[in-house]
């Protein structure tokens, strides 16, 4: 049973929660999760089969059996492209969740499979090529070698793939000037601060051309200038390259300024997966409801939710904004004309927004009716 | 008013009852109530009842015939230790040919080249200044021979300590099974370990190289499983995340990050395979542990000095120059291919040298230029003997005060200890272990002390004891009282700490000699000499476990107006407890080696004990010594051990 379904329309009449289940079947997904389950302790094995034991809270099952489960019956795709963030506060699973999806914690049950190929049935030699070259993962405290050079650190992973000195290191170079390392080559760990280690890190990850990016809450050890700058160089690569990332924060904010989709997880489950704007605009339970209650709901939501359904009749569209600009774009246009707003579309008018509308989003009040149906 | 007396019931026992000590104090004394009457009934001595010793004198003394019956002819000798022997006597040879062969000045052109690459230009120049003084002292020869005995015995430390460490730090389980052994070799008198070897392969060389290779491993294996366990997790999940084999990930990441650990383990090996080739002479070892012990045996503090100089001279040097290997940071750590070059230019370099003064014909030390220090050493102790050993007005003398603290302090602890039922005796260090560590530390010292009346030594393990308690008694008081002054004043730690430096990289042995000059032989220079020893790592874990306190904590105090005295009391000696009760356990274990060594200046007891088997052929005699030796280490160890230390190792 998926998780996802579990909080769905139980007190959220007309919720969403669950539209992007619809989607991801489409897609071909890099990373497709089910059922997914990490207990720890003794007979970890038995709990996840054990219809009576899984019912159980984290407590009892502790109690109960001594085992600690982790990750708990969690399912998920990862499109190809997007920038898929897990969000959760510390011990919510989600770190021992993407040390799964390479087997660097082995899963005690349910499937991982990268593009169609099942990776817990994975060999040795086949999950190594799985790690060397369509995972990398980028850690919260870096995990560089403090005896190497910045230079050598990014060549490791070229390294252990076996590739000649000349070929790793000039490989190495060129990864480094894209993280914006130049000139620190021959430096060590030791000698870097904080950011420019992490960027060592993310080019260390990036040197071996992973299909996937994975990435640990790589910027919680940051201060919050410096996290700023690191978030907007994985923005501007993903622009750049659009290379699929996997990425765990604890930190709201940076989910919802990072994540194509966010999987907000608790005690080991998701309670919610979706866009930002479907995990603000309507949280699936009342933990997601408190979790983002002091969201910025305006620079969050879109027009296209905010807006009344509806061709505006006219042929010219005043304020004419496009059906993903944030509601804090849409109430500049709105007060500057003082008239209500048209959603455009490919040219076609999708609706209207006006100032009731955007006051309603933003205050967080229900909408009569969404423009979702439309979608 | 009224809800405060709600809870009462449960809270109604005394304070007392509810406090774990009083908890396992009462079971003990339970336990006792019913055991000591039965003990009591059956073997009603004061001292170990002579129905429950073992001799075992007999059957050693059996086994050693045999062995040396035996030794040509039976094929384990012919075809296992024979080998390892006599494998053992070729290296030692070869070494020291090379070592005359390069000559003295090659020698010292060397260490000088290696200090230089390693550490530097100040400890280049100490180190050629310790080799000339070595020849300055007429010691250059001893020195050699000490030298060649230290490299075999090094290399081969080395070699089994980092296997057995690597093989504990890749397999949990053999690190569980290495680890209480490693632990327990660790705190055993160094004089322990000398009489099993003598047994298997008679005095001589071999034995002193074996000796040494067994008490100096266990630090390598120890920190060569340290620093592979103690590698940064997410490095290590850094490196499986990308891909790496099991071979990789030792060789690029664990093995380079235990670097320091395993310079560290070299340095350790280093100066516990000094300290006991130097021990070793009692076996055979020869060099200058050698002169020590003959010049010991005639009280020549001289020529004792003469030859301990050099022992610490060679001590600082090899100390400094290995702590400065490990101490260089990661970032001059170069490439590999640019480190071997200066290495060749260094064995050139001495090649060269050795070969310029071979020409010149001034191989071997000038004998015009050594400088004969031990007459007016000697000189200088007569005058002390004459001056200073009694009759100073008002201080009295330093025999005299040697004299007093035998008669006032060691002979009624002695006398007491001997004095007291043997089941008390077990009972006190059952109830101390207890209090202060686990049932199992309890359960072990009590056997240990157990074993060593069934061995038929009480009575002079208690007199051991008595002098271990006196000195461990004085320790405390001045490594304490000297520590906490450290910890309150930059400059009192600035002042000691070189002192404090020196005197921990010193061989055991040496403490000796300058004991002998100050107060003769007896009981009282043994526990004086065991005091200096120990006192410099009390001194020293009490300072860092006073410095190492929350500095929170003690401005919250301070910000409440506490005085330094409440501060120290009520912030720094409880927060500290964890490394007092540390301070204890190795003064303890320090102490108990030198007053087993402290049997050689008339200390008498077990040390004396083993020291009369090695002399007169004895082994049965010597090796119940030895076997005491090791159970009394066990229950002092034992006893004094924390409960925070077990729980850190099961980590």
């Amino acid at each position: 049973m998926s998780t996802l379904s579990t909080p769905n329309g139980l007190d959220e009449p007309g919720s969403s929660a669950t539209t992007s289940m619809s989607t991801g079947a489409s897609g071909n997904p890099v990373f497709s999760v089910d059922g997914l389950w990490k207990v720890f302790g003794p007979k970890a094995d038995q709990v996840p089969a054990d219809p009576e034991l899984t019912a159980l809270d984290a407590a009892e099952l502790h109690t109960r059996t001594g085992c600690t489960a982790a990750v708990r019956d969690v399912s998920f795709d990862v499109r190809k492209g997007e920038v898929f963030v897990v969000m959760g506060l510390s011990g919510s699973g989600k770190s021992t969740l993407v040390r799964c999806l390479t087997r660097l914690i082995e899963p005690t049950a349910g499937t991982i499979a990268i593009d169609g190929e099942d990776v817990r049935a994975m060999d040795k030699s086949r999950l190594r090529e799985l790690r060397r070259h369509r995972a990398a993962m980028v850690f919260q405290h870096f995990g560089l070698l403090p005896h190497r050079t910045v230079l050598d650190n990014v060549a490791y992973g070229l390294e252990i793939q076996g590739i000649g000195k000349a070929e790793r290191r000039r490989r190495a170079a060129e990864v480094v000037t894209k993280v914006g390392l130049e000139g620190m080559e021959q430096r060590r760990p030791g000698q870097l601060s904080g950011g420019q280690r992490q960027r060592v890190g993310l080019a260390r990850a990036l040197a071996v051309d992973p299909q996937v990016l994975l990435f640990d809450e790589p910027f919680s050890a940051l201060d919050p200038l410096i996290r700023r700058d690191m978030q907007e160089e994985v923005v501007r690569l993903h622009r750049e390259e659009g290379r699929t990332m996997v990425f765990i924060t604890h930190d709201l904010n940076e989910a919802l300024k990072l994540g194509d989709r966010i999987a907000l997880m608790r005690d080991g489950r998701i309670v919610q997966l979706g866009t930002p704007e479907e995990i603000v605009g309507s949280p699936a339970d009342d933990y997601v409801r408190e979790f983002v209650r002091d969201v910025p709901r305006a620079d969050v939501m879109t027009v296209r939710t905010a807006m009344r359904p509806g061709d505006c009749g006219a042929s010219e569209h005043p304020g004419a904004l496009a059906a993903d600009a944030v509601v804090a774009e849409a109430i500049k246009v709105v007060s500057r004309s003082g008239k209500p707003a048209c959603v455009v579309e490919d040219g076609h008018c999708l609706g209207v927004v006006d100032h009731a509308r955007l006051l309603d989003v933003v205050a967080g009040a229900e909408l009569a009716d969404t423009g979702k149906g439309a979608v | 008013m009224a809800t405060v007396t709600a809870p009462a019931p449960r809270l109604a026992l005394p304070g007392v009852l509810r406090h774990r000590a009083a908890h396992k104090l009462l079971l003990l004394a339970l336990a006792a109530a019913i055991l000591v009457p039965l003990a009591n009934a059956h073997w009603a001595s004061g001292s170990w009842p002579q129905a429950l010793t073992v001799d075992l004198s007999g059957p050693l003394g059996r086994a050693n015939d045999w062995i040396i019956d035996n030794r040509d002819s039976s094929p384990l000798f012919l075809y296992f230790f024979g080998y390892i022997s006599n494998a053992v006597v070729l290296s030692v040879r070869a070494v020291y040919l090379v070592l005359l062969a390069a000559g003295w000045a090659g020698v010292t052109a060397f260490g000088a080249l290696v200090a230089w690459r390693v550490a530097g230009i100040r400890l280049a120049i100490g180190t050629g200044v310790a080799f000339l003084a070595c020849g300055l002292l007429g010691m250059w020869v001893p020195t050699m021979q000490t030298l060649a005995l230290m490299v075999v015995a090094v290399l081969t430390s080395v070699v089994v300590g980092a296997l057995l460490g690597l093989a504990g730090g890749l397999s949990e389980r053999t690190d569980r099974a290495l680890r209480p052994v490693l632990d327990t070799m660790q705190v055993l008198p160094a004089f322990a370990y000398l009489l099993p070897v003598v047994l298997v392969f008679g005095i001589g060389v071999p034995a002193a190289v074996l000796a040494t290779v067994v008490y100096a491993a266990p630090p390598m294996a120890r920190l060569t499983t340290l620093g592979l366990r103690n590698a940064d997790p997410e490095v290590l999940e850094a490196v499986d995340s990308l891909g790496a084999t099991g071979r990789q990930r030792l060789l690029t990441a664990r093995l380079p990050l235990a670097r320091k650990q395993l310079l560290l383990g070299l340095n350790q090996t280093i100066m516990m395979a000094l300290s006991m080739a130097v021990i070793a002479s009692v076996i055979g070892a020869g060099g200058l542990g050698d002169r020590v012990y003959q010049a010991l045996a005639s009280v020549d503090v001289g020529a004792a000095l003469a030859a301990g100089i050099p022992i610490v001279l060679l001590a600082v040097v090899l100390d400094r120059v290995t702590a400065a290997a490990g101490e260089q940071t990661d970032e001059s750590a170069g490439e590999p291919g640019s480190t071997l070059r200066p290495w060749l230019y260094a064995l050139g370099a001495t090649v060269a040298v050795a070969v310029v003064v071979r020409l010149a014909g001034a191989l071997d030390w000038p004998s015009g230029w050594t400088l004969n220090i031990a007459e007016p050493v000697n000189r200088v102790v007569d005058w002390m003997t004459a001056h200073l050993y009694s009759g100073v007005p008002y201080l009295g003398g330093t025999a005299d005060w040697a004299g007093h603290f035998t008669t006032w302090v060691l002979d009624p602890v002695r006398d007491g200890l001997q004095w007291l039922p043997w089941w008390s005796v077990l009972l006190i260090v059952a109830a101390l272990a207890w209090v202060i560590g686990t049932w199992r530390t309890a359960l072990t010292a009590v056997l240990a002390m157990a074993a060593i009346g069934v061995l038929g030594v009480w009575k002079p393990s208690l007199d051991t004891l008595s002098q271990v308690l006196a000195a461990v008694a004085v320790t405390l008081v001045l490594g304490f009282a000297t520590g906490i002054a450290a910890a309150r004043s930059d400059r009192v730690e600035r002042a000691l700490r070189p002192v404090l430096d020196v005197c921990q990289t010193m061989p055991q042995f040496v403490y000796l000699i300058p004991v002998v000059a100050l107060f003769g032989v007896g009981r009282a220079p043994a526990v004086a000499a065991a005091v200096v020893y120990a006192l410099p790592a009390v001194v020293r874990i009490t300072t860092q476990g006073l410095r190492q306190v929350d500095p929170a904590a003690l401005e919250s105090a301070r910000s409440l107006g506490a005085t330094s005295a409440q501060q120290l009391r009520q912030i720094q000696l409880p927060l500290a407890r964890p490394a007092l009760l540390l301070a204890v356990n190795q003064g303890v274990v320090l102490v108990l080696a030198v007053v087993i060594i402290g049997g050689l200046v008339g200390g008498g007891a077990l040390g004396y004990d083993a020291v009369f088997g090695l002399a007169q052929g004895d082994l049965a005699t010597g090796l119940v010594a030895g076997a005491a030796i090791v159970c009394l280490g066990l229950m002092l160890d034992r006893v004094t051990q924390p409960t925070e230390r077990r729980t850190k190792k099961g980590a």
